[in-house]
């Protein structure tokens, strides 16, 4: 019987021939943790009397949550973060200023490579799906993979979506991969792995599969990747050491269901309080108005998101009732705004531009909110309370439809920026 | 480890709700993980009385979506604290690692089984083998037992403890397998 990419990469690194449903013990080639959790695993890991990792090597450190602590209290953590990465041996430590978010460095910078198994704690270590890793979230079990190698995991089986048609203009990635969380609802992917391919799939660059990984996370997927390909191999040509494979399933694999799904949502998308998946196109909400905004967050992390809202920002000033936050992802995609003028050109129209790394979309602990304001932003989730403030409205939308809304000072249809 | 429980039937029906009907929310948010504390407080929000009914080896049979909600562990921990076991049609997948992880002998994906039983009959479940006998009403149902790895870890006493073993094997050198 064929196999999933998934089975087929829980088969390589367990060794053994598995498919979905199967109990296992895979251990990751790449382990992440971000600052927020660090002294955590510590103090849990000293509890149980452990001195060393089980593999140091391949875990990644970054201070992405709150990179300028802004608190005594966080200045004392990051000194502990940096004393206990001494103290286990880590090598791939990104600390505030080096990397950025950590759910994005990793790919750029050639950590992640098509075909591998990864772990986390974060939910949204997904979006190494982009490059068609495997990645996994593990939230207090990490310890357990930090002082044995592995956990337990029950073999996900796969959605498959394949994405068809083209974007309509004036609508992104992001509109799709919202509005596709919404038309799949939770039932239908509880704990499967989200695979996309498809005809469409070579007109979406890395950026937008990021995008397409990041969301599905939040209707309760094990897992989200793509299919890798030829724009994979190119994307990563140069930043990844020795060879590359592709990886596919088979024709004969058993998906839990297989989908056709189309890249024309007609108009731009937007997710109302309380959950992501409340998704309405944005003419339903236009005209409401808001007092904050922002682009960033692992859902938006990446240059094609600044160069997007630069395009509707030009010649216009952000709306003097909004504070508008840009959080680029990475300090290569900072350079890389300051190279094309973008920073410039956010900070001449009125925008705060902060370090990279998740920005407010951490829990609101900076550029946070206060209650009885409404926000439109980029970010992963709209719970109350995400951006600090638990009586305050958030909205999610494309870089598009926020940077619009920033400037119009209500939520807008950027298509109106751009005729 | 007694895998073979032999006591009353508590049935419960569907979509009890971890946090709220089965225990109530503030222990998650204090992270309480005791059982000995815990299990006083188990099914506060449907039978405040549950506790001092119960005697251990009873087994708690519940419909469709048990222990939905957020997936706190707290729940699972009471029912091990009265040592119960559980029976139940579904499970959703985070309350099912969190079962496993406090130590719960269970049996899960059992179609049908409220149907087949009410509060008070006597059962014989075999957790290892998925055996189920209501006694009072002379049924047998052969249920799916959970994966033998699985086993191992609610054998050793649930998650931290099964970690220890594993720490254990490591330093002496030995697969850290379970």
């Amino acid at each position: 019987m064929g196999k999933t990419i998934t089975e087929k990469i829980l088969s390589r690194v367990t060794g053994s021939d598995v498919s979905a449903g199967d109990i296992i013990y895979p251990e990751p080639e790449l382990l992440t943790v971000h600052d927020w959790y660090v002294v955590n695993f510590d103090k849990a890991l000293q509890e149980l009397g452990v001195e060393r990792l089980y593999n140091p090597d391949i875990l990644v450190i970054s201070t992405d949550h709150e990179p300028v602590a802004v608190s005594p209290q966080a200045a004392e953590r990051q000194k502990l973060v940096r004393e206990i990465v001494k103290k286990y041996g880590i090598k791939n430590f990104f600390d505030a200023g080096r990397g950025g978010h950590g759910h994005v460095f990793p790919v750029e910078m050639g950590f992640v490579k098509p075909g591998m198994f990864v772990e986390a704690y974060d939910v949204h270590v997904t979006n190494f799906g982009a490059v068609g890793a495997l990645a996994i979230p593990v939230l207090i079990e990490i310890t357990e993979v930090l002082a044995c190698g592995s956990v337990w995991l029950r073999t996900p089986d796969t959605v498959r979506v394949n994405l068809t048609g083209a974007l309509s203009p004036g609508t992104s990635i992001r509109d799709v991969a919202q509005k596709l969380i919404c038309d799949l609802g939770a039932a239908r992917v509880d704990y499967a792995v989200v695979e996309f391919g498809g005809p469409a799939l070579a007109s979406i660059d890395i950026a937008g599969r990021h995008i397409l990984c990041n969301t599905p996370i939040e209707v309760g997927v094990k897992s989200a990747l793509i299919e890798p390909d030829q724009s994979t191999l190119d994307y990563l040509a140069g930043r990844v050491d020795g060879p590359i494979e592709l990886i596919a399933s088979d024709p004969d694999a058993v998906f839990r269901e297989v989908i056709d799904y189309d890249l024309d949502v007609m108009e731009p998308q937007v997710a109302v309080p309380p959950t992501p998946d409340c998704v309405v196109g944005v003419s339903e909400v236009a005209g409401r108005p808001v007092h904050h905004a922002f682009i960033g967050s692992c859902a938006a992390a990446n240059l094609s998101d600044l160069q997007q809202a630069a395009a509707i920002l030009r010649g216009h000033k952000i709306h003097p009732d909004v504070r508008f936050i840009i959080t680029p992802g990475t300090q290569e995609i900072m350079a890389a705004a300051e190279d094309e003028g973008l920073l410039r050109l956010f900070a001449e129209a009125g925008a705060m531009i902060t370090q990279p790394g998740c920005g407010p979309c951490a829990g609101g602990r900076i550029g946070g909110m206060a209650n009885g304001e409404t926000s439109i932003n980029t970010g992963t989730r709209n719970d109350y309370g995400r951006l600090g403030a638990p009586d305050a409205d958030i909205y999610l939308g494309s870089s598009a439809t926020v940077m619009a809304s920033a400037v119009a000072g209500k939520i807008t249809d950027p298509r109106e920026f751009l005729s | 480890m007694n895998w073979i429980y032999k006591g009353k039937c508590w049935k419960f029906g569907d979509n009890l709700g971890i946090d709220g009907d089965v225990m109530p929310l503030r222990f998650a948010l204090e992270r309480e993980l005791d059982p000995a504390v815990l299990s006083p407080y188990l099914m506060a929000g449907v039978d405040p009385e549950f506790p001092n009914k119960v005697s251990p080896g009873d087994i708690i049979v519940a419909g469709k979506r048990f222990g939905q909600g957020n997936p706190h562990i707290q729940g699972f921990l009471g029912i091990v604290g009265h040592g119960l076991g559980l029976v139940a049609e579904s499970i959703p997948r985070g309350s099912f690692r969190n079962a496993i992880n406090a130590g719960l002998p269970f049996l899960t994906g059992c179609d049908g089984v409220t149907g087949d039983v009410e509060t008070g009959d006597d059962l014989e479940i075999n957790f290892e083998t998925g055996e189920f006998v209501n006694l009072s009403r002379d049924i047998t149902r052969q249920f799916q037992p959970l994966d033998s790895q699985l086993q191992a870890i609610i054998e050793a006493g649930g998650w931290h403890a099964n970690l220890e073993n594993r720490i254990a094997k490591l330093r002496s050198g030995e697969s850290a397998m379970t």
